[in-house]
């Protein structure tokens, strides 16, 4: 099925292989990146919209 | 460490919350009016502002672009200042990005009743309104990436780089897609033609569904869910995945809107390929969310927003699950000009878009106003009127779709078309179209109740226009980012090193975006053969070309197609497929995506011009039943002749060939003659025509539809 993508390009092959390349290498990157990240720093990233940094700390807002 | 203490902004988000609000009301309002016009066609009280072809227009960009978009600088605005813990960067940025975006939906909502518009799917609106879009994107992405500049939380939380990637990459499908050159103050001719025009809309117009409607809504679920739950998204990790994966691929999806057109083999098949593996990002980041609630599920009888972004996600867990099965070529083969696309669209936008703003606005009211939700009753109200409606909605117009779908494929035992009037397949949704105005009623009906509740909450409390805060100075925080360099060695390093330069994360979201666009888009111009010309097919006329103008006026394109696939049924019905050679110059392409109404790339020389013209007067003369509405006042209007002239001076520069000077003088013969030969046909049917009516230049128009190739295969250089 790739093969016939990219054969139908006539011409310009490398075209597409580099980008279906540079696709799995971006995914690659991004899993490697996401799994060899420290616990901690994880932990602390996750956390970050719980602390908006607000003088006065939100209460509950409904009945 | 030095604390600095400064102030949010909340009157920036207050001001996009009301304007949401309000659009969200209007575009609503404006999609039951056209959903109601397809089962009682006079509801436009025979105005020609009022018409499907116009309304359907502003109702799609009035929820994209007004509500959503509003919805979208809303929940950014207020995210982004606390992610970063940093006031935005500058609060006269802030308000022109506010007042420009209300003035570009205003000016949308005159322009396009009155007809102004590309035609472009949710890029109708004209030039100068696409250049102020533009400018006022630039403010917003400034303004964006300069209060991250600026920032005092070292790292950029997983929200922020999907508000990144919709700044950038919108900006880049605005500007590529809207490339048209000017005849006049709002009429312009797409630099693109035919195919390549195509590829371009639908590379913007997925695009847009994937940058306006989900990236940026995806952003806010990462920040408004773990709030709402006070608790961390489920797996970080998984969001990081979810962000590439989900970038890198949407951009390459667009050619699933084309399946079995005249659009290249290998671009279609690309553009499925793609849209398929699309579904594990997606799912990674509806399972992300969801999961986030694991173990606090009973959160969502105290929370009320809880319940609402639940229903967001399901919606876009399902909408993204059946987006990709839509995308392979057999099934869209059937779903594919069908009610199927609205029902996928709305589960989108009424699920995932209407609810995750809707869950923003009951999270947000409360706290800018320092008070408590004026009724929790009436939340549950909206909660249960809005999935109802929601329901209502989609299930009668899958139904529609489908059995649509199968009645134009049925042939008898004998071989023949089951049912070779469009119009019976037409007649035969009319139940379900009243059913899908009922269910679009009660989702009004709750946002009505939102708006009273929210209104109701803002009176009861008092707003709180700034928000101290306090966090440690930029110098501090490198100071402890370089003691953090020792402390975890070269992983955490290269991953801060990435993080922490938004510059660099924001070239790589670019680079990753601006790849699949590329690799589609380019060769359709490198290689010739791809769109195999065709000696017969010539430019349109003179006449014809204002004619083809007050189709685009009209907004025909958003019920009949001009695109005929290489079907048995389709060809028995239409005639012989569309080529690609064909709509060289046709700039803008009007291939449509919808069939109301038949397909019309072969309309030329099926009926007389007699037959037009009283169709045009009142479609049921013609044709019993039909829920065209009338466009008497194509018989009443002059053709625009002043026009002509810079419309073909605009024609030629984006490459059609007219003769130099044609316009001075000789194009006016030309259209005069045509138009002569027009009215004496309409004399066999009794009419007296007169020349100068715009019916003449719409019949000479349909007339010439698809005939260029008919009677001509010997002199064709198709391959």
């Amino acid at each position: 099925m790739i093969k016939n993508v990219l054969t139908s390009l006539g011409g310009i092959e490398n075209y597409g292989i580099v980008s279906i390349c540079l696709f799995f290498v971006t995914f690659l990157i991004a899993l490697l990146w996401a799994l060899l990240q420290k616990k901690s720093l994880v932990q602390h990233m996750a956390a970050l919209p719980l602390d908006g940094g607000e003088v006065k700390k939100e209460e509950s807002h409904h009945e | 460490m030095n604390v600095e203490t400064f102030k949010y902004d909340n009157r920036i988000v207050r001001a996009f919350a009301i304007a949401t609000i309000i659009w969200g009301i209007v575009g609503f309002c404006a999609g039951l009016l056209i959903a109601c016009q397809l089962f009682w066609p006079d509801l436009n009280l025979n105005l020609q502002y009022t018409t499907f072809g116009r309304l359907r227009p502003l109702h799609t960009n009035t929820v994209i672009f007004a509500f959503v978009g509003n919805g979208m600088f809303m929940g950014i605005y207020y995210s982004l200042q606390r992610l970063c813990k940093a006031r935005m960067f500058n609060d006269t940025l802030s308000w022109i990005n506010f007042w420009g975006w209300q003035l570009i939906i205003v000016s949308a909502a005159v322009s396009l009743p009155l007809g102004l518009t590309s035609s472009k799917e949710y890029a109708e609106l004209e030039w100068p309104i696409d250049i102020a879009i533009a400018l006022v994107w630039v403010v917003f992405t400034v303004n964006l990436l300069a209060t991250i500049v600026k920032r005092r939380e070292k790292h950029i939380y997983v929200a922020i780089w999907f508000y990144i990637a919709t700044a950038l990459t919108v900006a880049m499908l605005h500007i590529v897609n809207s490339l048209a050159v000017p005849a006049d103050g709002f009429k312009s001719y797409s630099v693109y033609a035919g195919v390549q025009d195509a590829l371009v809309q639908w590379w913007y117009g997925h695009n847009a569904v994937a940058f306006f409607l989900t990236t940026p809504y995806l952003g806010l679920m990462y920040y408004f869910l773990p709030k709402a739950a006070n608790r961390p998204v489920f797996s970080y990790r998984l969001s990081i995945i979810h962000f590439w994966g989900l970038i890198f691929i949407y951009i390459w999806a667009g050619p699933h809107h084309l399946l079995y057109t005249a659009l290249p083999d290998w671009a279609q098949s690309l553009g499925m390929v793609f849209s398929v593996m699309l579904v594990a990002p997606s799912w990674g980041g509806m399972l992300n969310g969801l999961l986030t609630l694991r173990g606090a599920w009973h959160k969502l009888r105290e929370e009320p927003m809880l319940k609402f972004m639940v229903v967001a996600l399901t919606a876009y867990g399902m909408a993204t699950l059946e987006g990709p099965m839509l995308a392979i070529k057999s099934v869209n083969s059937l779903s594919h000009y069908t009610d199927w696309t609205i029902a996928h669209v709305h589960t989108g936008t009424l699920g995932w878009n209407g609810f995750l703003t809707f869950s923003m606005l009951y999270w947000l009211f409360p706290r800018l106003y320092n008070t408590k939700l004026h009724s929790l009753k009436l939340v549950n109200w909206h909660f249960w009127l809005g999935l109802l409606g929601m329901m209502f909605y989609v299930i009668p117009i899958y139904w529609t779709g489908i059995t649509q779908g199968l009645m134009w494929k049925e042939f008898t035992q004998d071989g023949f078309m089951k049912y070779p009037n469009f119009l019976e397949t037409v007649l035969q949704l009319i139940p379900m179209y009243k059913l899908r105005a009922v269910g679009g009623t009660l989702y009004i009906a709750g946002a009505f109740i939102m708006a009273y509740n929210l209104w109701r909450t803002a009176r009861n409390g008092q707003f709180v226009p700034e928000v101290e805060a306090q966090a440690p100075s930029l110098a501090a925080q490198r100071e402890h980012a370089l003691q953090g360099v020792e402390a975890h060695g070269k992983t955490a390093y290269w991953h801060r090193v990435l993080e922490s330069k938004p510059m660099l994360l924001t070239v790589l979201s670019l680079v990753a975006v601006a790849i699949g666009g590329a690799v589609e888009i380019i060769p359709m111009y490198l290689i010739k053969e791809n769109v195999p010309t065709i000696s017969s097919v010539k430019p349109y006329t003179a006449l014809e070309v204002l004619g083809r103008d007050i189709y685009i006026r009209e907004g025909c394109v958003g019920c009949h197609s001009q695109m005929i696939r290489p079907f048995r049924s389709e060809t028995e019905r239409y005639g012989e497929y569309s080529k690609a050679g064909e709509f060289v110059y046709d700039h803008p392409f009007l291939w449509g995506s919808k069939r109301t109404g038949p397909d019309l790339h072969r309309i030329g020389g099926k009926y007389s011009d007699p037959w037009h013209y009283n169709h045009m007067d009142d479609p049921r003369s013609m044709s019993p039943g039909s829920i065209m509405p009338r466009y008497s006042w194509l018989l009443t209007q002059n053709i625009e002749t002043n026009a002509l002239a810079p419309r073909l001076r605009a024609l030629r520069k984006v490459g059609v060939p007219y003769p130099a000077g044609y316009e001075y003088g000789q194009a006016l013969k030309d259209l005069d003659t045509q138009a002569a030969k027009v009215v004496e046909n309409l004399k066999q049917g009794s009419i007296t025509g007169n020349p100068n009516k715009e019916i003449i230049a719409l019949i000479a128009y349909l007339q010439r539809l698809g005939t260029d190739i008919k009677g001509s295969e010997a002199s064709t250089a198709q391959k």
